[in-house]
């Protein structure tokens, strides 16, 4: 009976378990201050020390409303949490200080230390210190975590937070067994903090005492900040129980998985798969066999990793087949009825090279994966260190293959600046493919090796841009790309250790002269385009500064795009914005003179 | 007491003798100097030129241009290195012309200036754009000026499983590109053309690397329209400014020799001189003739081909017979301290070695590194030259022969054999015969034989092998073997009838040397052979050109393929049919080396297996 009582329970949470937090109202915190609104939309620009809110729903901002805060102006959700994994973006204004309570006792600070040159662990994406009085004046505060990079992007634009926490454990007496721990915080795209143990609570913690579950809160007394998109998952559900395992090997090759005639030559019992138990070095197929024990009606999902060829079949059904090498995961959901199920993985190899290899896992919202397998039944990938390319002193270009949405663009050049403000570049298309802020480039894909992928990638916050030559005439429409014969790249220059990419634009008639580095300010990069030539359409030419999902306008020469992500600003002239799709959006200039200036700040 | 007493006279005037002949090493004549490299730089040689002003330029792998002084290391023995460019995408050449460079990168034939002049590039400028799929084995080599001053560019096939040229045009080709960017092909069927230069007569040269259609490594001398063997690229065949017409179809794959394809496929080249796969290296890289005037080496026009796995440096001659060329090849210098892939001869007739073995291996066992070879002026006991007869050869030395030598049928090891021409990668050596001597005759001055031999045959490797050839001042030959590659017969041969008949010595002797050489043995009981002999073993059959005990060379350590537990006869079979995916790891595949006898392997089988069973016994407690 009181078992029944507890899976009911489970049940009512299941929906909760995954949740994207819907910001239309407050419902979803514990009696919220008048600091707390839902508002439609913020924005701000880098020098504010306040975001402009306007009406609506679907943000939450803290407003200094009464003039003061109080410690009851931190936010809490209702959600009570242990393990949680979630997702938010975030808005501050110059100079703002908050901070994320995990179970409302260890804090991740938010802050903004937008273009400090180092970050302690009281910036943003810090774990916030442990404080003790006992250790003496000045020496309270111990066991704080610095972010590994500073990864703030600029105040007024929106910034991407991913948190995967696990709580403390603790035994049946209540004594804790293991403290709680930030498995990983990815700000911006990038990891600052991975596996850091936290022994005790941040000096700001709701309670005094460590617990399995507390409220995730939002510290609310120390500025202005907004918040959308808030999604979680917590990991309170129970999952698959697994059985014994009965495991039969075959010898030879068995492309289509039909053993036919073959004999058993190993067969046994095992407390879990491994591919260990397996004799044969190649040329085998086995067949694992388990009952796994389904705690509730739901939906499972089942990835696998092998090397060489499988098929996962569940209560006789086939869930997944074919070839494959080990570090690729192959996922497939099922919905099982809450019971016995069987599973049958049937792993064949029928070639030498390459390490045996067998993982299977299983996923329920709400639960942590459970490894089917054995741990030694997966071999750890290989130990390669990273080679990175620095810009210390002076700016660093360097040529690669560079994958842009999804697509590898084998004409790339990255140039790196000592500031910490990069780019990559399309050779063959005069056009700016990303750019970001943080270190340069990691270029082991490409000189680890033979470099077969001979790709450098980013490391830092980074900002995909639209990969499309930048200028058009007579208001014609953009193409998403030029043929060579008609914009002809004539290599670079250098000038003061940076590169100005040169073109004839044949169909023109003119010269281009693109010369990008970061900006007087060092908020991002500066963007100048020199059209050299006469010709008759020369004063129709037009540059496309940039295409978003949308423009948000900040004064007359500045707007900020896709929803904030960054901001434009241009030097002189009125800008167009046309409005060619459903969230899509093009934002023109006039030449007027010989350059076109403008720059992305984030 | 008398008896001893003898006994230790012997000794005596052994070890006189011992100590009077040191064997001539190649290093006696042959000098490598090593130019230190900072240890914060990757020096990863893609691409050497020589400065004017006693400069050296080197390109690299990460894409910089480095300027070093005092490469020559006359006073001191420190170079100093500039960075003179940067940035650029796997620079695979470089040259110097005008007061600028040209150099490759994978996508682009650049032209590098210093427009301000103050020692650091500041322009970048495309001469050619090459179309990329990305695929990271479309490297691209050079550029190697013509006479003209146009640029040549040999482009790299794809990797997929095989050679693939169709994914970016001209893929597998050679294109002449003027300095305003216009490019011309040349021809066509290259796999992997690392290597290639013009000779004094102006004509082109590559070295091939054995792969698919590739039997084993080659040099080829190419001509406007030739097709050189790997199909991999005949889609561009088909675009209009194509010099020739073919398409895949037209290509026997049955396994018969190349040039019995040559005779369907019309514009097929045949290569002037083959270089037995493992034997004669395994990835031939550049290729330099002599034209140092005397400097370089005592081989005055002859050519010096680089291997970049086996980290040494070849020699090959060549004669024009009927308008073809063809010649042989034959070990010079091995021991560079990394793979080859450039050699220049620097402004004192020496040669520059640039090289780079990461991803690639090599025996060398650096990463990188500068080189220099000398010739120190002393003059080897070598084969000089060889040329071919109607039936038979003539070959000249570097010194006198001793006649005594001469007349042993035991200094005597010739046969011929050739490879298959297939899409599968490399092939084992096919139709060996040996070739036995009809007579042999020495020049007045002892300097030059001839020899006529049985059974020569058109297009086929001739290893001419002298194992007991001694100079008149009792030396052996520094490098006792060459491989001559026939193409043609000559109509005339070198008048050679005044000449002195050599009178061979007894069949009785070389019955001995029969029995010497194949001890009679029960292949079931064979036991295991001492570390030495194991030794002797694998440098007779090359096997340590790519493997060693303990440590990874280009290919598995022995030590490693011991712990695959092969039995014997599987080793045995992996070594006449290896089986490159047991080892993804290794970049390059092992040739097929069916012509090792099936004794000798399964010595080295036992041998390899006992490495495994030693280190369990020193691991038990």
């Amino acid at each position: 009976m009181k078992r029944l009582y507890f899976l009911l329970l489970f049940v009512s949470f299941s929906s909760l378990a995954q949740n994207q937090i819907a910001l239309n109202d407050l419902s979803a915190f514990d009696s919220p201050t008048k600091n707390w609104t839902i508002e439609g939309r913020a924005k701000g620009n880098i020098s504010d020390s306040l975001l402009q809110i306007s009406m609506g729903n679907g943000i939450l901002v803290n407003t200094l409303r009464q003039g003061k805060y109080h410690r009851e102006d931190d936010l809490k959700f209702k959600l009570n949490h242990g393990d949680i994994h979630f997702k938010i973006d975030f808005m501050l204004p110059k100079g703002a200080n908050s901070g994320l309570y995990l179970q409302g006792r260890y804090e991740l600070q938010l802050f903004d230390s937008y273009g400090k040159k180092s970050v302690k662990y009281n910036d943003c994406g810090g774990i916030y210190e442990r404080w003790d009085e006992k250790r003496g004046k000045g020496n309270e505060g111990y066991e704080g975590s610095a972010p590994r990079v500073n990864a703030s992007k600029a105040p007024g634009l929106w910034q991407h937070l991913e948190v995967e926490f696990q709580a403390p454990r603790f035994n049946a007496n209540g004594v804790k067994t293991q403290s709680a721990i930030f498995k990983k915080v990815i700000l911006n795209g990038v990891v600052v903090q991975e596996n850091v143990i936290v022994s005790g609570l941040t000096r700001g913690s709701l309670f005094d005492k460590e617990a399995a579950f507390g409220p995730l809160m939002i510290q609310g007394d120390h500025g202005q900040i907004a918040f959308k998109n808030i999604w979680y998952e917590t990991y309170d559900l129970p999952s698959v129980q697994l059985g014994k395992v009965r495991f039969q090997v075959y010898e030879g090759k068995f492309p289509d998985y039909q053993v036919g005639n073959a004999k058993v030559v190993q067969s046994g019992d095992l407390d879990k798969i491994t591919q260990k138990a397996i004799d044969l070095r190649s040329d085998f197929l086995t067949k694992f066999d388990e009952d796994i024990e389904v705690p509730a009606t739901d939906t499972y999902q089942f990835k696998t990793n092998w090397t060489g060829s499988g098929q996962l079949f569940v209560d006789g059904q086939l869930l997944n087949k074919g070839a494959s090498w080990y570090t690729q995961s192959i996922y497939e959901s099922i919905k099982l009825e809450k019971g016995t199920h069987h599973l049958q993985l049937v792993y064949a190899k029928d070639f030498p090279w390459g390490p045996k290899s067998l993982g299977l896992s299983i996923k329920r919202v709400g639960a942590h994966w459970v490894d089917v397998h054995e741990r030694t039944s997966l071999p750890d990938p290989e130990a390669v260190g990273m080679i990175e390319l620095k810009a210390e002193s002076e700016p660093v270009f360097q040529r690669s293959f560079t994958f842009h949405k999804g697509i590898k663009k084998t004409h790339v050049i990255s140039v790196g600046d000592p500031s910490g403000i990069h780019y990559s570049y399309n050779l063959k298309q005069g056009a700016l493919l990303q750019v970001w802020k943080g270190k340069f480039l990691n270029v082991t894909q490409m000189w680890e090796n033979r470099g077969e992928p001979q790709t450098s990638e980013p490391m830092g916050v980074v900002l995909d841009m639209d990969g499309k030559f930048p200028l058009v005439v007579d208001h014609q429409n953009q193409l998403d790309s030029l043929e060579a014969k008609d914009l002809v790249y004539k290599g670079y220059r250098i000038q003061h250790g940076r590169p100005i990419f040169k073109y004839d634009w044949k169909s023109t008639g003119l010269q281009i002269e693109d010369y990008i580095l970061p900006n007087a300010e060092g908020t991002g990069l500066l963007r100048k385009i020199k059209i050299v030539g006469a010709s008759p359409t020369k004063s129709n030419v037009q540059l496309i500064v940039s295409n978003a999902t949308d423009f948000a306008e900040l004064n007359s020469n500045m707007q900020s795009a896709n929803s904030n992500e960054y901001n434009v600003k241009w030097e002189k002239g009125t800008a167009e914005i046309l409005k060619l799709g459903n969230h899509q959006f093009q934002l023109r200039l006039p030449l007027l003179g010989e350059e076109f200036n403008y720059q992305i700040i984030w | 007491m008398k008896k001893s007493l003898y006994i230790l006279a012997c000794l005596l005037s052994f070890s006189l003798l011992a100590q009077k002949k040191n064997v001539p090493q190649e290093s006696d004549f042959y000098e490598i100097k090593t130019l230190p490299i900072p240890k914060e730089i990757y020096l990863e040689i893609g691409g050497i030129a020589t400065l004017p002003d006693g400069k050296l330029a080197v390109s690299t792998r990460r894409g910089e241009i480095w300027i070093l002084e005092n490469p020559y290391q006359l006073e001191n023995h420190q170079v100093s290195y500039h960075k003179f460019a940067s940035g650029m995408h796997e620079i695979l050449g470089l040259a110097y012309q005008d007061g600028v460079f040209y150099c490759s990168q994978r996508g682009e034939l650049t032209k590098v200036s210093d427009v301000n002049r103050d020692g650091v590039a500041d322009l970048y400028e495309p001469v050619y754009q090459f179309e990329l799929s990305g695929n990271y084995h479309e490297y691209t080599y050079g550029p190697v000026f013509d006479k003209n001053g146009d640029m040549w560019v040999s482009l790299n096939l794809a990797w997929v499983g095989f050679g693939e040229g169709k994914f970016s045009k001209w893929r597998g080709w050679f294109v002449k590109i003027t300095k305003d960017g216009k490019l011309e092909p040349f021809a066509g069927g290259l796999r992997s053309p690392a290597g290639y230069s013009f000779n004094a007569d102006g004509d082109l040269f590559y070295g091939e690397n054995q792969g698919d259609w590739v039997g084993s490594g080659r040099v080829t001398q190419l001509s406007k329209g030739d097709f050189a063997g790997n199909p991999g690229g005949l889609k561009w065949a088909k675009e209009p400014n194509s010099p020739f017409k073919l398409t895949l179809e037209e290509i026997p794959d049955n396994g018969n020799p190349m040039y019995m394809a040559a005779e369907k496929v019309k514009n097929l080249k045949l290569p002037a001189v083959w270089f037995p796969h493992a034997i004669m290296g395994i990835s031939t890289s550049d290729i330099l003739q002599d034209t140092t005037g005397g400097k370089f080496s005592p081989f005055p026009g002859q050519y010096f081909v680089a291997d970049q796995g086996q980290s040494k440096v070849m020699r090959m001659g060549l004669e024009k017979v009927n308008g073809v060329y063809q010649g042989f090849c034959i070990n010079y210098r091995e021991g560079f301290q990394s793979g080859i892939l450039r050699e220049r001869f620097g402004l004192d007739g020496s040669m520059f070695v640039g090289m780079t073995s990461r991803g690639w291996g090599s025996t060398g066992k650096d990463e990188y590194g500068l080189q220099r070879l000398v010739w120190n002026g002393k003059n080897p006991f070598e084969i000089k030259d060889i040329k071919v007869q109607k039936g038979g050869f003539v070959l000249s030395f570097t010194q006198p022969l001793n006649e005594a030598s001469v007349n042993k049928l035991k200094s005597y090891a010739l046969r011929s054999y050739i490879y298959k021409y297939q899409h599968q990668y490399g092939s084992p050596i096919i139709e060996l015969k040996n070739l036995p001597i009809k007579s042999i005759r020495i020049s007045d001055d002892k300097k030059q034989i001839s020899m006529e031999l049985d059974g020569m045959r058109r297009y086929f490797i001739h290893e001419l092998k002298f194992p007991g050839l001694q100079s008149a001042s009792g030396d052996n030959l520094l490098h006792e073997t060459a491989y001559y590659t026939v193409n043609e017969f000559p109509s005339n041969d070198i008048a050679v009838n005044t000449w002195k008949s050599i009178a061979m010595e007894e069949e009785k002797a070389k019955k001995n040397d029969v029995v010497l050489e194949k001890p009679k043995q029960d292949k079931k009981t064979t036991g295991l052979i001492s570390e030495s002999v194991a030794q002797e073993l694998l440098k007779k059959h090359t096997c340590v050109a790519c493997h060693a005990k303990d440590k990874r060379i280009v290919g598995p350590a022995f030590e490693e393929i011991a712990k695959r537990k092969y039995t014997d006869q599987q080793i045995l079979k992996l070594v006449y049919k290896p089986n490159p995916a047991n080892w993804p790891d290794y970049a390059t595949e092992m040739a097929p080396m069916s012509h090792v006898p099936a004794g000798d392997v399964l010595k080295i089988a036992k041998w390899i297996n006992s490495l495994g069973n030693r280190k369990e016994l020193e691991n038990r407690d």
